[in-house]
């Protein structure tokens, strides 16, 4: 198995989740504070929403560079970003509830932008899997076919 | 003979709120279910779609497929909730999976026809990628798609 998915995951695991954490402990232990946020508690308003918006911005971008037909592309641009937007969604709410003082469960908040979070990591990697095998395909022959074109080229 | 005593009454049990947050670890799962045999299976798991395809089964097997899933997941929110399924969601949840997957799959044919008429080379294996990607998208679209419907609507129902 090629190591390139569970490095391209990890890059935004590490640079999404594990970097803010480890500055949040860095910052406690800087300021001489008996702090020790947890994962859950640092994002806990819903900021894995965010960093799913991310992922899927990116997914987009490659999306549209690939060599898919136009409906393919379309379909799969929408649905990422009807899914990140939605997941955004989680921390707008959370914010939107907080700050007019409504009813707010940080319990239920975690929960939801955490599974949209997931979702929106493994839909990632299916994406860019297709991509991949996509892209190999349609290179397959685009070797052959420039060398048959620059031998048959009128000189 | 008197009004019968309030705790002789039968409880009212509210009616299911579907959230988002449940059809989402499901299409996760699916997802990842889907990444993993696409890694560890990368000829067969395609191969057997594209039979599936060219049969004509595969579009009713999506179909199958995402509406026992969605009507699973909404049964099991109910469950969970001890909420009352109602009848218009799951008319919602038994009709949108069919009429998604349905227009997703003149998507595809369109896709396809027009990878053909193209004539590009290595045809047959963008064609078999391109079925691939329309199933991917075709089952996830089918699940997740109306569970989100339904909490737009329930949203849209509570605030007026």
């Amino acid at each position: 198995m090629s190591l390139k998915w569970p490095l391209w995951i990890g890059l935004y695991v590490v640079l999404g989740v594990l970097v803010p954490w480890a500055t949040a402990l860095s910052w406690a232990h800087q300021h001489g504070s008996e702090m020790r946020p947890r994962v859950r508690q640092l994002f806990q308003r819903g900021e894995l929403g965010l960093v799913g918006l991310v992922v899927v911005i990116s997914v987009i971008w490659n999306l549209l560079q690939s060599q898919f037909m136009q409906q393919t592309i379309a379909l799969a641009a929408v649905l990422l970003a009807v899914i990140g937007t939605m997941a955004g969604d989680v921390w707008i709410e959370s914010y939107c509830r907080q700050s007019t003082g409504t009813a707010w469960n940080s319990e239920r908040t975690w929960r939801d932008s955490r599974n949209l979070a997931f979702l929106v990591f493994t839909m990632a990697s299916v994406v860019e899997i297709l991509l991949d095998r996509f892209a190999k395909v349609a290179a397959l022959w685009a070797l052959p076919l420039q060398l048959w074109r620059s031998l048959n080229a009128p000189t | 003979m008197g009004a019968p005593a309030p705790a002789l009454a039968k409880p009212q049990r509210p009616n299911v709120i579907v959230r988002l947050a449940d059809g989402a670890v499901a299409v996760a799962t699916l997802s990842l279910i889907f990444g993993l045999l696409l890694v560890f299976f990368p000829v067969a798991f395609p191969r057997i779609i594209v039979t599936s395809w060219q049969r004509g089964h595969l579009a009713v097997i999506l179909m199958v497929l995402t509406l026992v899933l969605d009507a699973f997941l909404y049964l099991r929110a109910s469950y969970l909730r001890s909420a009352k399924p109602t009848v218009l969601v799951a008319a919602c949840l038994g009709s949108l999976p069919i009429i998604v997957v349905g227009g997703l799959s003149f998507l595809m044919e369109s896709a396809v026809a027009q990878t053909i008429s193209l004539n590009l080379p290595n045809l047959q294996a963008r064609i078999n990628e391109e079925v691939l990607a329309h199933t991917y998208l075709g089952l996830v679209s089918a699940v997740f798609l109306p569970f989100l419907v339904i909490r737009l609507l329930q949203q849209f129902k509570a605030t007026s």
